[in-house]
């Protein structure tokens, strides 16, 4: 299974992104998903998130998470790109794309990918009020 | 001997630091260095049980047992995406 993790300040080009799919004579699904900044927290109503994160442990446990991945279901290819640092509200904090033969396991893939990301991989988010 | 101790995210704000030295017994556990560190920082203390732990770049449960090797990191329940 191929992988490619990106953490990053940069700008998030998802159009780029997609222009450099690794798809091959197997493939049959691509699953893409795109986090987005929401503009509200709770109550309060923001222009920002500021993502923290501890790079070192956040690429160690990616990596373990898509090593999981690799044997619970048949998938080519992951690509993660997770943005850090201040992105403004309706910016892309977060892009996965999920190549497998089949739909079922690549969106059963890109589900267990993000809820093991919020469960363990540490990043942390501070809301910046308008 | 000394063990190197960083915190995360609004730790650091509780904390007043990024990371601190802290002398500590041949043999100590995890969960032992924490106590101490919540002693040392009170304001960690309400946050204690949702802390999570961690040495080097892997989650450890209390019992793990610290070598002088060891880096060791505390920050609250994390929140990526």
């Amino acid at each position: 299974m191929k992988t490619e993790l990106t953490i990053s300040p940069q700008r998030i080009n998802e159009i780029a992104l997609s222009e450099h799919q690794a798809i091959s004579e197997k493939t049959g699904a691509v699953v893409t998903f795109s986090g987005i900044v929401r503009g509200q927290e709770g109550e309060s109503q923001i222009s920002a998130i500021n993502y923290e994160s501890f790079d070192k442990m956040v690429e160690h446990q990616f990596k373990l998470i898509f090593s999981e991945i690799s044997k619970h279901w048949p998938i080519e290819s992951i690509r993660l790109v997770h943005r850090i640092g201040t992105i403004k509200v309706n910016e892309v904090s977060l892009w996965v794309e999920i190549i497998a033969s089949h739909r079922k396991e690549a969106f059963a893939a890109c589900q267990y990918l993000i809820n093991e990301m919020k469960n363990r991989v540490p990043i942390w988010k501070t809301p910046i009020k308008r | 001997m000394k063990i190197t101790v960083r915190f995360w995210s609004y730790f650091v704000d509780l904390t007043g630091c990024k990371q601190t030295c802290i002398e500590v017994d041949q043999g100590i556990t995890l969960g032992q260095l924490h106590e101490q560190v919540c002693e040392q920082f009170p304001k960690l203390t309400a946050a204690k049980n949702s802390t999570l732990k961690v040495v080097d770049v892997d989650y450890q449960n209390s019992n793990f047992v610290l070598s002088d090797s060891n880096e060791v990191s505390f920050f609250p329940p994390v929140q990526g995406g």
